[in-house]
């Protein structure tokens, strides 16, 4: 990294980036999850109240899936949701994430005046493996590779289950889909932070949702990130935040930091880096931090610079550390709302006494690391 | 649109000074521009996978595009194609910019890259193998590969950037949305200059998609025009350098263009189809977002992809703003092909082009508009034409029904 003194060198009069100035708090007002554990916050108040489930039979078991657990959402049928009309083509992925905002919104549908000033920003890996590599699939095998299913050709788009909660609920606001890998749903927020801080929406659903499938199974298998006994997973997390205050809200969303560190050498000083900025930003101390919801826990040498990194900006402490992943698996880019929706579950579970700050971290394989300050509702 | 928290006072302008091309008609800005002004033909038959299979077998592909060439970092081995013409094409940017690559890193710049089909030429080289060896056979390493956000983090890694990183995978506006959130970075003081721009690559998928909704073209893409039959699939990197104009300014950079604005909205109607209550809803937006009125507009980079239903309904969406003096509206695509991903990266490159070299860019294959998208349609057919322009709207659609436009003007 640049030193300061060598800012000596540039040209009079340029600027370096801004001091970071505090952020004013979003508001979390709702939030729905579809997980293997359940679809409510309390069955994520893990280890406090929810077993941790044994490792179940995977989705689609007529094919083989690689040689580690897996915990799959099991009994899920979309149309039990929302009938058959519209769900004909609907893959997994896309299923998971209207049914969250199905639980989101549970309070009423957003009315004709809100709708364009409502939107989404959901995270996403590669958006829906079992879509992508059913039709690949199919134009590698068929005869005539060009006569794939036109039906369901849209969904290999990776905006496909952002624009379908998007018409489900008539959202006509921004509309985005952010792709960072494990950091994604962290990216997530970062983004929707600055879009109703400048006014860009004035409540968005934000959060993520990933799919579990042979394939994909396979392939995240045959990376080898993953710890040899982790679990792979898979379900959604979705929030509605907003910027004007709200009575009874779940949390407040403070600042959400990302940082990129090309040198592998310097990842966890990359995630201390972002972790204390969040801190700055939010105007939380160090020592005010009462929570840590990790999110590389399962991933090889990930899992100790994510914890190194959270020391280093924390004074060398490891606050009260939550892994989702233990209970849900591996869910990668869902993982940070998966990871929020963990620390809420515990707030919920056992309300703090104080106003109590917590932190959500994701380090990627690159070098992404992204930190989220969280306040409990008080 | 409301603008609540912080209030104007606090925004900065945002310029872009440098630009990076690697597409089908050339690789480099200039080459890039004088490629677009002449109306050339960047579609060829398909070489990246055996399309022999197909009805249809024109695409837009960078035949010439030699990663080593053009990176430093990047091991070429390691990245997919998407990510490589991304960073080959932020290098170029960062060139072209003439920033040097201390201050990025200095001043904590970042990437935001859009993208439809991320790192679809591993996901297709993946599938290939699970076809021939069964699942178990899939390269681990080739699987690494496979994440979009592997394209954000490739520009980052070549050029060594420890700023906000993100691919937004928005399918055919993505450009766009990369192009806006950057700019909402910059202008709220996040950050002093970022790289904004796409990326794509060509694949099976894709090709076979398109032709399974009945969108592909016979031939080449004659947007705009009668006998318009549909896209021809391409690919390609563009990115562009944002930064604050105090910043370009102490540093003597050259300024193509101000980003005056953009405006992102959802049809919440359809996947596929586009709505143009929605679009002109979205150019409304933009135009107040950029402060600027319809009248003011010189040129419109059209999303045009070709398709019979996507340019009646953006002729539509542009005359129900504009009434019947609809600027001239052309669409790049007719020699690019549509790069996906990177389509609307590259109607900004061509926008920041046309307001420095005094150029409309043409609609290629075209000699006369339809006459049943109606009257006043000046879709600069052939060959680009002189013209002095001060603001222009570069359009990005996409599956999903997410539209954006961004807004640009002359800095004088």
């Amino acid at each position: 990294m640049t030193s300061l003194s060598e800012a000596a060198g540039t040209p009079a009069g340029v600027r370096t980036a801004a001091a970071p100035a505090v952020v004013r708090p979003l508001y979390v007002t709702s939030v729905g999850v579809v997980t293997s554990a359940g679809q409510s916050l309390a069955a994520l108040a893990y280890p406090d109240r929810a077993e941790a489930p044994a490792a179940g039979p995977a989705v689609d078991e007529a094919v083989p899936y690689p040689p580690r657990p897996v915990r799959a959402v099991h009994g899920f049928d979309v149309k039990e949701h929302f009938g058959r009309k519209g769900t004909k083509y609907l893959d997994r992925l896309t299923s998971f994430g209207l049914v969250a905002c199905k639980h989101v919104l549970r309070d009423g549908p957003v009315d004709e005046a809100a709708g364009p000033r409502t939107g989404v920003v959901l995270a996403t890996n590669t958006g829906s493996t079992s879509t992508h590599s059913t039709l690949l699939y199919d134009t590698l095998t068929m005869d005539k590779p060009y006569l794939v299913n036109p039906g369901r050709f849209p969904n290999t788009v990776m905006n496909s289950t952002s624009g379908q909660i998007a018409i489900r609920n008539g959202l006509r606001g921004l509309n985005a889909t952010v792709a960072g890998g494990q950091t994604a749903s962290l990216l997530a927020f970062r983004h929707a932070r600055l879009a109703l801080t400048l006014g860009r929406a004035d409540r968005l659903l934000v959060g993520g949702a990933e799919e579990l499938n042979a394939p994909a199974a396979w392939a995240w298998h045959r990376t080898g990130v993953l710890h040899e006994d982790a679990a792979l997973g898979e379900g959604a997390a979705v929030f509605a935040v907003q910027r004007d205050p709200a009575p009874g809200a779940l949390a407040e969303l403070l600042a959400c930091e990302v940082r990129f560190t090309p040198d592998p050498r310097a990842w966890a000083e990359g995630l201390a880096d972002a972790v204390a900025r969040a801190l700055v930003r939010s105007g939380v101390r160090p020592e005010e931090v009462q929570a840590v919801s990790l999110g590389a826990a399962h991933h090889r040498g990930l899992d100790r610079i994510e914890e190194r990194g959270v020391r280093l900006a924390l004074g060398g402490r490891l606050p009260a550390a939550l892994r989702v992943s233990d209970l849900l698996g591996e869910t990668f880019s869902a993982g940070g709302a998966l990871q929020l929706a963990a620390l809420l579950a515990r707030w919920q579970a056992a309300p703090p006494a104080g106003p109590v700050a917590g932190l959500v971290t994701s380090v990627g394989r690159d070098g992404n690391a992204a930190a989220l300050v969280v306040r409990a509702p008080h | 649109m409301a603008e609540p928290a912080g209030g104007a006072a606090q925004r900065r302008r945002v310029v872009i000074t440098g630009l990076g091309a690697v597409s089908p008609v050339g690789i480099g800005a200039d080459v890039f521009a004088s490629a677009v002004r002449e109306g050339a033909d960047g579609t060829a038959p398909i070489r990246s996978f055996d399309a022999s299979g197909f009805p249809r077998r024109l695409a837009g592909e960078v035949l010439d595009f030699d990663p080593a060439g053009h990176l430093k970092r990047l091991d070429p081995q390691r990245w997919g194609r998407s990510g490589l013409l991304a960073a080959a094409a932020a290098r170029l940017a960062v060139a072209d910019a003439g920033i040097d690559e201390g201050l990025l890193e200095l001043t904590r710049a970042g990437a935001i890259l859009g993208t439809t089909s991320g790192e679809s030429a591993v996901v297709q080289a993946l599938a290939e193998q699970w076809l021939a060896a069964g699942l178990p056979g899939l390269d681990g390493e080739l699987a690494g590969q496979v994440p979009a956000s592997r394209i954000a983090n490739a520009v980052s890694t070549e050029l060594g950037l420890i700023g906000e990183t993100q691919t937004i995978p928005t399918a055919c506006s993505a450009s766009n949305y990369a192009l806006g959130y950057a700019y909402d970075l910059v202008r709220s003081g996040e950050a002093d200059v970022m790289l904004a721009g796409g990326a794509d690559a060509v694949n099976r998928l894709t090709h076979a998609g398109f032709y399974a909704l009945g969108a592909m073209a016979e031939d080449v893409p004659r947007p705009f025009a009668a006998e318009r039959s549909g896209i021809v699939t391409g690919e390609g990197g563009a990115v562009l350098v944002l930064e604050t104009y105090g910043h370009a300014v102490a540093r003597g950079a050259r300024i193509y263009a101000e980003v005056l604005g953009y405006a992102a909205n959802c049809d919440a109607t359809h996947m596929v189809h586009p709505d143009a209550a929605s679009i002109a809803e979205c150019i409304r937006a933009a135009h107040r977002a950029a402060g600027v009125r319809a009248e003011q507009i010189d040129y419109i980079c059209a999303h045009g992809t070709g398709t019979p239903t996507n340019d009646s309904t953006e002729v539509a969406a542009v005359r129900e703003v504009f009434g019947d003096a609809m600027p001239p509206i052309s669409s790049i695509k007719s020699m690019l092909g549509h790069t996906m991903g990177a389509a609307s990266g590259f109607g900004a490159i061509a926008c920041c082009k046309a307001l420095e070299q005094n150029f409309l860019p043409p609609t290629a294959n075209v000699t006369a508009p339809d006459p049943k998208l109606g009257p006043g349609v000046d879709c600069v057919p052939g060959t680009g034409r002189a013209a002095r322009l001060d603001i222009v709207q570069n359009h990005g659609f996409a599956f999903g029904g997410n539209n954006v436009i961004t807004v640009f003007g002359r800095v004088s």
